[in-house]
């Protein structure tokens, strides 16, 4: 009875219920978070793709790591397979020309579809970081406040946060938070990048000018740090990162509304085809040889004229003719 | 620069805008949208002033690339976002901005810079494009409103859905983005927990603190600062809400990176740092030797000095002695002195050889101590001939003489056990000498 009775009483508080999808269900007010990824990557991929499609998937206790899609063409069937798991998320690694990685994020049933362009792979093993952070544990995530300023910077945001950040009270997740996972963007892409959170131990003298130094609002944070837990432990330690891995760099390309499918909704026009690039490359080399064998021609072609014409032109002066 | 391949797109996108036929778009076809692929899907209308600028574009041949065009847009979406000044200054501003920007931030790729040279030259006709796309865009954001309202409607009951977008130009349709974000967005408003999302952004561009991106330091502690203002952000409203932060000590479970992995980058730091410490000592020894060397040969040439010196001393105590006219009280110490002081100088003359022998070093005792251990083992001087012959004395004496070694096998067994020298110590004994010495 008191649980029928707490449910009605915070269903009257609830505005947002109005905007429903088929995952979702209420609870205090808000929406409940329940994300499931499906990570799978087409074939082809290399070792490198592979493994950083391992330590993603790590990351995730709430993902579904799924055996390699043999389709390039036909992506719409993900969404099936996504179905078929109980997947809302898709993350799909679509390698090309065993080299180049695309990496599609969908949400399924209803879009949108994010596809991006990874470069700059390093996984977690190749990195000697020394972080390190317990598997499952739910990151934080920090955006960069560029995500806030174009609407499709906001959808990739939003994007990555269900896909990244592990819902509360996921099954396999664990209870404390010891990682923060950063997306900036720079250079038009995004970087993702994932640090361990260390506690360390500062003198309060030391904290102030050395917070100071690096982020200005650390002084804010520590007073309010002080009022909010008056925990003794609490004023001693202070955060420092430590880089786990892996780290690689998106570009995005398009957003299609629907789950592989329906309109483009935005289109990258600084993004470059690494196809393009690299036969733009072959053909400034291809130029360079063209110039030279043309040059080369040209010289054999004169000395030929040269040649026909001290052959042909016989002048009445010459030693031939006047000693013949 | 070729650019061919550049114009790929191109044929395809204008025999749509040919067209000019409106599409209907469903939404369940998924199959042939992913076919048709990159190319708008939506349906293409085309303003009047569009239409011109395309013949323009021919005119101009193949020289506008699809990147070109891409950049044409950009400062028209810059203003779409901000004021709508629509000034011919303010655009040639955007253009130049934008294209020192792309020539920045795109390291990777060399043609590109080649590309934008490009473009600034033909930047003026650029800009004749930016203002009559400017105006047909105000229409086309009208008419995609009303296109979207329609979407949103038509899309959750699963009906056909239609849409108007120009087809040449890459799509930002800024609006659907908008309604597509408000479709699947999760709460993540103040009025909701914080550990209901864990989403900290920051309040700093962070691009706006990376001064190169080629700058690779500079670059991820950009980064890092990012996250760590994040981390202190994050750990403040989860301590207030009550949620465990820190993991305690004695918490254990599994991690992220195995053990191994750990074990590895464990054994990659020692394995760097012993490097160091290694290369560090192998300097300072190197050092210490010509340090060393410095120091004897600077002992030496001090030796050598002081003999000098005291050498005059006696020189002058002679002469004064000469002058003060021969020994007057004269006991015996002072003759023994005198006869010493004599000696010191009949070696006077040879005093000279010294002097000489004296940069050698050889000057104090003679020759050097080696040499004296030598002549006192095997003798100095005197005649060598015959020496090792023997004479009556030697050939008398028989004490080296054993009946019963003679008798077991004669100096074949005696001998090499005599002369085989002391076995060479292993390894670890040498090792451990070494470290001694």
């Amino acid at each position: 009875m008191a649980a029928v009775y707490k449910s009605l009483s915070k269903s009257a508080k609830k505005v947002e219920d109005t905007e429903n999808d088929n995952n979702t269900t209420t609870n205090g007010g808000f929406r409940k978070n329940k994300q499931r990824v499906l990570i799978l990557s087409s074939r082809g991929v290399t070792y490198r793709h592979r493994h950083l499609l391992n330590d993603l998937a790590a990351m995730l206790p709430h993902g579904r790591k799924d055996v390699k899609f043999d389709s390039k063409s036909k992506l719409y069937q993900l969404n099936e397979l996504a179905e078929l798991y109980n997947c809302n998320n898709v993350m799909f690694f679509e390698a090309r020309k065993g080299k180049d990685l695309y990496m599609w994020f969908s949400k399924v049933p209803n879009g949108p579809t994010v596809k991006f362009h990874a470069q700059n792979l390093h996984t977690m093993e190749e990195l000697h970081f020394t972080g390190n952070c317990l598997k499952g544990s739910r990151p934080l995530l920090s955006f960069d406040l560029a995500f806030e300023q174009e609407p499709h910077y906001r959808v990739i945001k939003e994007v990555f946060l269900q896909m990244f950040g592990v819902p509360q009270g996921a099954r396999k997740s664990k209870p404390f938070i010891d990682h923060v996972m950063s997306f900036s963007i720079a250079d038009g892409k995004i970087w993702v990048r994932n640090y361990e959170i260390r506690e360390v131990e500062k003198a309060k003298g030391e904290k102030d000018s050395e917070g100071n130094d690096i982020v200005p609002e650390s002084d804010k944070s520590s007073s309010k740090k002080r009022k909010g837990a008056p925990n003794a432990e609490l004023k001693d330690t202070d955060v420092s990162l430590v880089e786990i891995g892996p780290r690689f760099v998106l570009t995005p390309i398009i957003i299609q509304e629907g789950a592989f499918g329906g309109p483009i909704i935005y289109e990258n026009k600084r993004f470059i085809s690494p196809n393009q690039v690299r036969s733009e490359l072959r053909k400034a080399k291809a130029t360079r040889h063209n110039a030279r064998v043309e040059q080369v021609k040209e010289r054999l072609g004169k000395l030929e004229t040269l040649t026909a014409q001290a052959k042909k032109e016989k002048d009445v002066l010459d030693t031939r003719e006047l000693f013949a | 620069m070729p650019r061919q391949s550049t114009r790929t797109k191109k044929p395809a996108t204008e025999a749509l805008e040919a067209e000019k036929v409106e599409k209907l778009v469903e939404e369940k076809p998924q199959k042939e949208q992913k076919k048709r692929g990159r190319k708008p899907k939506q349906v293409v209308e085309e303003t009047p002033v569009e239409d011109k600028m395309e013949v323009e574009e021919e005119q101009k041949g193949e020289e506008t690339t699809t990147q070109t065009k891409a950049d044409e847009q950009k400062p028209e979406q810059q203003e779409e976002a901000g004021s709508d000044s629509e000034e011919g200054s303010d655009d040639e501003e955007d253009n130049d901005l934008d294209l020192d920007a792309l020539d920045e931030s795109d390291s990777d790729s060399e043609f590109e810079r080649d590309l934008n040279e490009k473009q600034s030259a033909a930047g003026i006709q650029a800009n004749k494009y930016q203002k009559a796309a400017e105006e047909s865009s105000d229409e086309e954001e009208d008419e995609d409103e009303i296109d979207i309202d329609e979407l949103d409607v038509d899309g959750e009951e699963g009906e056909e859905v239609k849409a108007i977008s120009k087809a040449r130009q890459t799509i930002n349709n800024k609006q659907g983005l908008l309604t597509a974000l408000k479709r699947f967005a999760l709460d993540t408003t103040d009025k909701v927990p914080f550990a209901f999302h864990q989403s900290i952004v920051a309040k700093k561009v962070t691009e706006e603190s990376i001064p190169s991106i080629d700058d690779d330091l500079a670059r991820e502690l950009a980064f890092m600062n990012q996250a760590l203002e994040a981390a202190r952000v994050g750990r403040t409203l989860l301590r207030k809400e009550g949620v465990p932060f820190t993991r305690p000590t004695d918490y254990f479970a599994e991690t992220l990176r195995s053990d191994e992995t750990m074990e590895k980058v464990k054994a990659k730091l020692i394995e760097e740092a012993t490097a160091k410490k290694a290369s560090a000592e192998a300097r300072k020894q190197r050092d210490l030797k010509k340090f060393g060397k410095q120091v004897q040969v600077a002992k030496q040439q001090e030796r050598a000095k002081q003999k000098r010196d005291t050498l005059e001393k006696i020189n002058l105590l002679k002469k004064k002695r000469k002058d003060g006219g021969g020994p007057t009280g004269a006991n015996e110490a002072e003759d023994l002195f005198d006869v010493a002081v004599d000696n010191e100088l009949k070696g006077g003359p040879s005093g000279n050889n010294s002097k000489k022998r004296g940069r050698d070093g050889k000057e104090g005792g003679g020759p050097n101590a080696k040499r004296q251990r030598k002549d006192a083992k095997f003798g100095f001087g005197g005649k060598k001939k015959y020496a090792k012959s023997n004479d009556a004395l030697s050939s008398g004496d028989v004490s080296g003489f054993s009946a019963r070694k003679m008798k077991s096998g004669g100096p074949a067994g005696g001998k090499p056990k005599k002369f085989k020298p002391a076995p060479r110590p292993g390894k670890a004994r040498r090792k451990a000498g070494a470290g001694k010495r």
